[in-house]
């Protein structure tokens, strides 16, 4: 998984750069650069619906990757750093998924950006502070698209870059790791046989670089990336507005949370509850004491297996719901 | 303490005053003359609305309907009200006099319920005053005197003819309201209702008649709401739409004269009265645009209305050989060929559109061919068929440009998909190989 994850994130980085030479990070030219990246643009529309299609998968991946790495246990001792710079991709991920949204200037990233930006001010006391922070002013302008920009072509990668060195540096370091099961037989001095990294491995991660490659190229050509229609402050909010499929779980769940719960506002306690969620899925190393002894807490998986099911019902519910 | 104060306004042709009736002692009348000061400087728009007189105490309670209802009718809602008006300003008498006798005797200047002439005459004591409407409504007109006059209802009147509508006819005499107020009865979505009450009325409008003699008819409403105004003034809310009092005048109500028609429609359609205008049949028509669009009944054009068919209008009076006849078939023709033109290249930009091609600049392009086909169609009304095949032919020429760019667009996607096929299958190529040669590793160790 992580192979893959690192194969999509390759891409995301070579399209982008190409991206870059073409679009033009303002108001008045975002909308129109897109369009002459896949309408006058040499294979524009194949790097731009490359880039567009990679993001989506890469974020499905690292989902995986996070869950089939949460359900393996390994996070268990010595890689609980490894976990830790995992999560942190996964955030830094949707960030970069929430900030390039915006980035086409189109009508839906327009209004989907300011419901987003919007829920950032339900946070109890810093919640004002955030919104502006976020969008460069009191509402969604080309200031929010200059932010954006710089926040998905310069900070993210930045700290990605950083994040992702530590990640595989452990990786390289501490090894792959094996099922408790496998694990438990090498401690009791079973010799285990093990294949070479290379060219095993690589020739292995290769061969699916490929398929995802095949994957990519007829994801855009049949289904190519919407542009839709420039944003316009002034028109009325598009019906059925939601993110990205990715936070359409939160979004849903945020949107049935009744106005107020214990004469507490409503939403802000969601936003609360993601943020613990958060959290809590950073720490899961130190939390499940019971995996450095063979087995994992049955509580803890319990909430894995929650969560799995929470995010599927309500992205299933929340696309259904329209 | 209380003070009831009362603006005496315009009663007995006098000028507006103000009094205040004191119902205590000395101390008191200096704080009146303090508030007597500062109503002087008020502006007359801010002033409260009147309180209930004895007129309304008494009249309220009348058994009889006729009597109690006005004063009922006379509440906050009423514009005049509103601004501090009182009974005593259109019927006279003492409104502070509880025995009803005195509060009526000719002293007083009561002239009971106006009708006809008297109704006018009482209205305009104000609504023609320039000086003293300014300082309620500085941009309301002060000509509607002038202009019922000339109306056929206020020239009726003068005839001595009662039955014709006077001010409270379409205003209302009690619970007047603004014409911007959406319960009005001359608010714009009101108005043809307004004048149906007597025009759609047969028994009423007996005796009637149009210059030739010919009764009026009474099918007005009727037909107007058949028409594409009514359609977009009520089913789509276009306040901006005409109703009755758009091409007939609301004071100075009367029929357009025939000569006048095409102005009356060129208030609001002023290219299609320009064109018109140059045209042959500005001279020939006696009816101007209604010759083929009607009057009350105005339907929604269509290019069905041109060329030399059964059903077009021009077919009325133009017959085969011609050269209106001429003139009419080679415009309708031209207008289809565009037509048809913009409607296949829609087609094919939407069929290029769905295969994810961006088409933005064709469907803009698209836009102007069709603003063309709108041109050419106001253009018609020159019933000049080199003009408007000029537009036509720029119309044509954009579809042409459009239909190039949506066929290299399906083009470029037919070379998409084979290229996809190529590299498929070079990309199963190479992962067959990887796959058996990581097999072979496998098998080797």
């Amino acid at each position: 998984m992580g192979g893959i994850t690192l194969f999509l994130f390759g891409v995301q980085v070579a399209t982008g750069i190409l991206l870059l030479l073409y679009y033009r990070p303002s108001a008045s030219e975002a909308y129109e650069s897109v369009q002459f990246i896949v309408s006058q643009v040499e294979f524009g529309w194949l790097i731009r619906n490359v880039h567009s299609w990679s993001a989506n998968l890469l974020i499905l991946m690292v989902f995986v990757h996070l869950f089939s790495t949460f359900f393996l246990r390994s996070y268990r001792k010595p890689r609980e750093l490894t976990w830790i710079t995992g999560v942190l991709l996964l955030f830094i991920m949707l960030g970069f998924g929430f900030s390039g949204y915006l980035l086409p200037w189109n009508e839906l990233a327009f209004f989907a950006t300011k419901v987003g930006t919007g829920i950032a001010g339900v946070i109890p006391f810093a919640g004002d502070y955030l919104v502006r922070f976020l969008r460069g002013g009191d509402d969604v302008t080309g200031a929010t698209l200059t932010r954006f920009y710089g926040i998905h072509v310069a900070i993210l990668p930045a700290v990605t870059t950083v994040l992702l060195g530590v990640h595989l540096l452990l990786i390289q370091r501490q090894g792959m790791s094996v099922p408790p099961a496998v694990e438990k037989r090498e401690k009791a001095g079973e010799t285990i046989p093990q294949e070479p990294f290379f060219p095993n491995y690589v020739l292995h991660d290769v061969m699916w670089w490929y398929v995802a490659m095949a994957v990519l190229a007829a994801l855009a050509l049949f289904l190519p990336w919407e542009l839709g229609r420039k944003a316009d402050a002034f028109a009325s909010v598009p019906i059925g507005i939601r993110p990205e499929w990715y936070f359409v779980a939160m979004f849903q769940t945020l949107k049935m949370i009744p106005a107020h719960v214990l004469g507490l506002e409503g939403e802000m306690l969601g936003v609360l509850g993601f943020s613990l969620a958060a959290a809590l899925i950073l720490v899961v190393p130190f939390l499940d004491r019971a995996t450095s002894e063979g087995r994992q807490h049955p509580l803890v998986r319990a909430a894995g297996i929650l969560a799995v099911l929470f995010l599927l019902v309500f992205t299933i519910y929340g696309y259904l719901a329209e | 303490m209380s003070y009831v104060i009362k603006r005496a306004t315009r009663s007995h042709g006098s000028t507006e005053a103000r009094r205040i009736l004191l119902k205590d002692g000395p101390p008191r009348l200096m704080v009146a003359a303090v508030l007597c000061g500062l109503l002087a400087i008020a502006a007359p728009a801010a002033a409260q609305p009147a309180a209930v007189s004895a007129c309304e105490t008494c009249h309220r309670g009348e058994s009889s309907a006729a009597l109690a209802a006005p004063a009922h009718d006379f509440s906050a809602t009423d514009v005049h009200r509103d601004r501090g008006f009182t009974c005593v300003d259109c019927h006279g008498g003492d409104a502070n006099e509880a025995d009803k006798l005195k509060a009526k005797a000719p002293s007083t200047g009561f002239r009971g319920k106006p009708s006809g002439q008297a109704i006018v005459t009482v209205c305009v004591r104000c609504h023609s005053d320039a000086a003293f409407m300014r300082k309620y409504a500085p941009r309301q007109r002060v000509d509607q005197e002038a202009e019922y006059a000339t109306s056929v209802h206020g020239q009726q009147l003068a005839r001595g003819d009662t039955k014709v509508a006077t001010c409270v006819s379409c205003h209302g005499a009690h619970g007047v309201r603004l014409v911007s107020d959406a319960q009005s009865p001359v608010y714009a979505l009101n108005v043809e209702a307004t004048c149906a009450r007597c025009h759609a009325d047969p028994e009423h409008m007996k005796g009637y008649t149009l210059p030739g003699g010919v009764p009026l008819p009474t099918d007005q409403r009727a037909k107007y709401r058949t028409s594409v105004h009514y359609d977009a003034m009520v089913r789509k809310n276009d306040l901006s739409a005409p109703t009755c009092n758009d091409c007939h005048g609301n004071h100075g109500a009367a029929p357009p004269g025939v000569g006048a028609i095409a102005n009356v429609c060129g208030t609001c359609h002023t290219m299609f009265a320009t064109k018109f205008a140059l045209s042959t049949h500005s001279e020939i028509f006696d009816r101007g645009c209604l010759e083929c669009h009607n009057n009350h009944d105005i339907a929604e054009p269509t290019d069905a209305m041109l060329g030399a068919h059964d059903t077009s209008v021009c077919s009325a009076c133009h017959s085969d050989g011609d050269n209106g006849y001429k003139a009419a078939t080679a415009m309708r023709s031209g207008i289809d060929k565009l037509t048809g033109a913009i409607a296949r290249s829609h087609a094919l930009v939407l069929s290029a559109e769905n295969s994810g091609m961006e088409m933005g600049d064709q469907t803009l392009a698209l836009r102007e061919a069709t603003n063309h086909l709108t041109l050419a169609r106001t253009e018609m009304h020159a019933f000049d068929p080199a003009a408007v095949d000029t537009v036509l032919q720029e119309g044509l020429g954009i579809t042409a440009q459009v239909d190039e760019a949506g066929q290299a667009a399906l083009a470029e996607v037919s070379f998409r998909k084979t290229g996809l096929a190529v590299s498929l299958g070079a990309i199963l190529l190479v992962v067959v190989a990887l796959w058996m040669k990581t097999r072979s590793l496998t098998v080797n160790k």
